[in-house]
Order: C-alpha cells, then structure tokens, then sequence
C-alpha cells in the first residue's frame, strides 16, 4: 500500500517535455534527471528541484502520458528520482510504459477516467495487489486494469537489469 | 494470425500467438548510436557479460553527434569509438561510413524480412519497411539483447491500412503519413498496435517510400508499422544480404482490430502545422505563407528518391534569396548515389547546402538549428516546439517536393502546380 499526495497533469504530458531537450545527452542518473523532471511542462517546474521538492508521491493523467516518441530513460530515472511512486492515466505511450516496466515504476492505466475527479494535492492510497487506487480527500475509489504476472515480478526484482542478471547468474534460460 | 504475430510467433518458437500475450522473442539485430550507446554497453556489461551475443548483429551507429560541434561531443564520441572497439564489434558506421542508423540498418542489410530489430531510437520502425518488425526501445532493452539476444513484447493488436488508388505526381508517401496522422490524431487509437500498410497504392510504392511510411508509425503511437515483403522487398534486398528469408504474409483469416481504407487518388500535399504531429492541413491552405528556413534530410525523408525529386524541381531555378536551404543525405551511400546522379550539383546550383550524413538539425543540436523567430519548412518527422533549437521557432512538417516547390518560390507552394 503506498499513500501520498497527488499532481494532476493536462492531457498529452510528452516526455521531451518531462525531460527538456539540453537534459536528453546527459548521463541517466535519478538524482541528475530529478532535478530537472517536468520542466518543459509548466513554467512553475522550469526550476532546479520544482517538481521534486512539491513531493507528489502520485501523477494522474489521462490520454498518451509521456508521449511525442522519446525512447530515452531519463524521463522514468527523473520521474523516480523526484519520488514519484505510481503514475495512472487512461493511456501511457509505449515507449515511456516498456521503460517504466523496466525500472520497475508503476504504470497504471485505469478506464476510470479518474484524471476528471482528482485535483492536484488530494491525498490518494494504491493498492497495487488489488488494482485499487483509493482518492481519500475526495472519498473515491478507481479499479486498474490488471497488468501481466511478468511486469509484476521485473519490479519485484527492481527492474529488468536486476531481472535478467539473476537469470544470468543462475544460469536459468529466459523465456 | 496478422505478419506481425506470425514474426512474432517464429521469433519465440510458438506456434501461435495471441494479442495481450507476453513473449521473449530472438532479436535478429539490435542497433544502438553515439549519445547512448556508451550506456548500453557499461548496461550490458553490468549484466555480468564481457561478450555480446553476436558480434556481427549489435550494430553501432554515429549519428546524433556527428561531426562533433562541440567539445562536449567530441568526447563523448571518443568514449563511445572506445566502448565499441573494446566490444570487437563487426558493424561500426562511424563518421566517414556514417548515416543515420535507421537507414544504415535498412541500406546495409541488417534488417531481414520476417524477423525483429530493436533499436535505441524511437525511428526504428522504419525496419517494417522490409516486412521486419522493426521496435524502438531503451538503453536497458538493448543492454538485454546485447547479453542475451533476446526481447520481451507483448503482442500487439493490427490495425490495416488499405491503401488504394494512383499516386499522382508530386505526392509521396510523406503526405500519406500526415494524412494519417492528422486522421487519427495522437489521442490513443494506434497506442502499442501494429499498423500494416497494404493494397495496390502500397505495392506500386518504393522502399524509401515505405521507409518514410513506416518510420512515422512511431509517432503515430503505434509499436510497429509493417509493408508485407514483395518483389520491391526483393529487389532492393538482392545485393545487400546473403541471409536467407521468405515472403511471409498475413492470412486472409487474420483479425484486425481496425481496418482502414484510404484512396490516394486525390491526396494532396499535407504539412502538419507547427507544434502539434496531428494538426494538419492540405497545402492549399497554407499557399504563399511565408518561411525563411528549408530543410530536408532525416531518417523520414533524406534519401536517394527524395534528393530526387528535389533535383527535378529545383533544376536550372534558384532558392529564394530570402530561404536558406539545407540538405543533408541520411548515409554516406546516400550522399555517393546523389552525386553520382548529378543531384547535388543541380541543387548546389539551385542554392543549396549540403551537410555531411547525420540527424542533423532534426534533434536539434547541430547543422542548421533554428533561432528565434525563424518560420522552418521540413521534411523530416517532428515540429515540437523546440525541437529544431529555439522555442521561438515555428516548424512546419511536409515532403521534400513542397519544401523543395517552397524554397523557389520563398513561400509555401503546391508542388503540382509549379513550373517543373
């Protein structure tokens, strides 16, 4: 269970917003990447730090969050690095959601359309073994759309990296 | 099952697979390039390997920062060479052999038909082209493949792109991507679906064609974008593989989530207005709009055909003197066939600057960025603000026959109504 606050983002967050462009040849680093996270976005996060130091545990979105076609990982490594526990929206774009399964970051998508009822502060709760995303200020309550039993054990094992070199190392095939 | 699922299926030894499933699949190539490729490698190795899984199959690609503008780059390209090196990697396009990967992957023969290529850069659909399934991932995918060979994908729901109709003169395939993208917009009707392009407007269309088509799938939302191989596939494959592969096709029971059909007959030129993929417009909207900046180039729109078709209309007529113009070839071989052709010196004439192979102003970062208040005029993929340089810059996207119509006349023009 992970409780926190929330941002609600505008439709169509893309990811070379979430990580400006002089950002995008810099060195993957959570630490680095947060302290710029967001700051194509609004003008109040184009500052070192913005975004992190407001401690949203939660990011809700609506449609393609994290869109435009950026396949770089320093927008999931900022995003995580600026505290960031879960993020739900109605879609994610692909190349963000292949990413965020990888570092093992929830990325949740819900039909709820909970984005419509939620505002930026309100204090959520997720669930992430039942699929339920509870919004407590507003007294609301979203089902997830459940995800595979793979993406489930690559964050078990924090991300695919740690995934795979324990196949490795154990010698078991991956399949 | 569709071509992809049946890519997909072979590629994890299945027999069948459905969309939703989760599989890991062999990868046949896996590209990465100069700004992340220093990072895949120190990834792979942190994996507990020392050796790739085929030395002849993870290629590398100097692209992004090439040739160095800057210090900054400088060294990270000498890291990078120094990483491959280290590797023993067979496949190394850096400057000199250079182009962008995408078209280096497709031009060299790395990409087969029926099999999957991963690349560190969203553009890599461009490999379904050849009826590859060609997917952009991150550093730590690649990493993976290097060790391993393999990927993991969830399968994918296909979407059909019936495409019939004549292609008139001056309307390429970049005006049937826009087409499209202003069609379905961004808002979630292609996210993580595989688009497959077929009919007889797709079968009469060439490679670079279908390059262009399938490399902005991407941008489409979509996880892959796929031309089934035919004769076009095997004649531009012949002397650049030795490997083996069949025609595979989609079954005439498979199921689509979507089926579109589009006739190109009277598809007109299409620009997608600054800031946004999927605000497009048809170009008699925008007629004598005027621009100071012409660029064609990138892995959407900078090869032997569209250099071409430039030639043919820039031929024996001067850019106007208030447009700067700039080409840049996306490969070396590109660059060679050109000039061979006798391109290049119709378009040096015609007023035009011609860069050495590489992404160029398309990320931003060098040869011909864009300053404040510059109006662009581009045939490559992306018009975010920003994303030629500066944010005070508007770029419009389109096919290289406008730009080049454009770029004579100093303001936006229909190519089928110029004076060739």
């Amino acid at each position: 269970m992970i409780k926190g606050t929330c941002w609600v983002a505008d439709d169509y967050v893309m990811a070379y917003d979430i990580i400006i462009q002089e950002y995008w040849t810099s060195a993957i680093d959570s630490t680095e990447n947060s302290k710029w996270v967001m700051a194509g976005v609004k003008e109040e996060f184009n500052k070192e730090n913005a975004f992190k130091d407001r401690g949203y545990t939660f990011i809700v979105a609506n449609h393609n969050f994290a869109g435009g076609g950026k396949s770089i990982e320093h927008v999931i490594a900022g995003l995580m690095g600026a505290g960031t526990q879960a993020v739900f929206a109605t879609s994610f774009a692909r190349l963000q959601f292949r990413n965020a399964i990888n570092y093992g970051l929830p990325f949740v998508t819900s039909d709820d359309e909970m984005h419509l009822g939620c505002e930026t502060g309100d204090e959520l709760e997720y669930d992430a073994d039942k699929g339920i995303i509870k919004n407590i200020t507003k007294g609301t309550q979203f089902t997830s759309v459940p995800a595979a039993p793979f993406v489930g054990e690559v964050r078990e094992a924090g991300g695919l990296m740690n995934y795979v070199r324990d196949k490795i190392a154990k010698g078991e095939p991956i399949e | 099952m569709t071509i992809t699922e049946k890519i997909m299926a072979r590629s994890s030894g299945r027999n069948k697979v459905m969309p939703g499933e989760l599989v890991w699949t062999d990868i046949h190539t896996v590209m990465t390039m100069d700004y992340l490729g220093k990072t895949c490698f120190d990834k792979f190795r942190s994996l507990g390997k020392t050796e790739v899984f085929d030395k002849d199959r993870v290629i590398c690609v100097s692209d992004h920062l090439v040739p160095p503008p800057n210090q900054k780059f400088a060294n990270m390209l000498n890291e990078w060479r120094e990483v491959v090196k280290q590797h023993d990697i067979t496949n190394f396009y850096d400057l000199g052999r250079q182009g962008i990967a995408h078209q280096i992957m497709v031009e060299q023969g790395h990409v087969l038909p029926g099999t999957i290529s991963i690349g560190t850069d969203s553009h890599a659909n461009t490999y379904g082209a050849v009826g590859a399934m060609g997917n952009a991932i991150g550093v730590t995918d690649a990493a993976v493949a290097m060790a391993t060979g393999k990927a993991w994908f969830r399968i994918p729901k296909s979407v059909k792109f019936n495409i019939t109709g004549k292609w008139q003169p001056w309307v390429m395939a970049k005006d049937l991507s826009l087409h499209i993208m202003g069609m379905m917009h961004w808002n979630g009707h292609l996210l993580y679906k595989a688009l497959e392009f077929t009919g007889p407007a797709i079968e009469s269309l060439s490679m670079a064609g279908r390059m262009t088509l399938c490399n902005m799938t991407v941008d489409l939302g979509a996880k892959n974008g796929i031309v089934a191989p035919d004769k076009v596939t095997e004649r531009y494959l012949r002397n650049r593989t030795n490997d083996t592969w069949d025609f595979l096709t989609s079954d005439d029971d498979a199921e689509y989530d979507m089926v579109y059909d589009i006739d190109i007959s009277d598809l007109a030129p299409t620009l997608a207005m600054p800031g946004k993929l999927d605000d497009t417009v048809t170009v008699d909207k925008l007629l004598g709009k005027k621009f100071n900046k012409a660029f064609v180039g990138t892995c959407t729109n900078g090869r032997l055909e569209d250099i071409a078709t430039m030639a043919e209309i820039m031929k024996d007529k001067q850019v106007h003197r208030d447009v700067n113009m700039i080409l840049v070839p996306a490969s070396q071989t590109v660059y060679l066939e050109a000039l061979q052709a006798g391109h290049l010196e119709t378009l040096i004439k015609a007023g035009v600057a011609i860069d050495t192979p590489s992404c160029a102003a398309c990320a931003g970062i060098h040869t011909g960025v864009a300053g404040d208040g510059d109006i662009v005029l581009s045939a490559g993929n992306r018009n975010m603000t920003g994303r030629m340089g500066s944010k005070k810059a508007e770029i419009y996207l389109t096919s290289p026959s406008v730009v080049a119509a454009s770029a004579i006349r100093g303001e936006i023009t229909d190519p089928r109504t110029f004076d060739v």
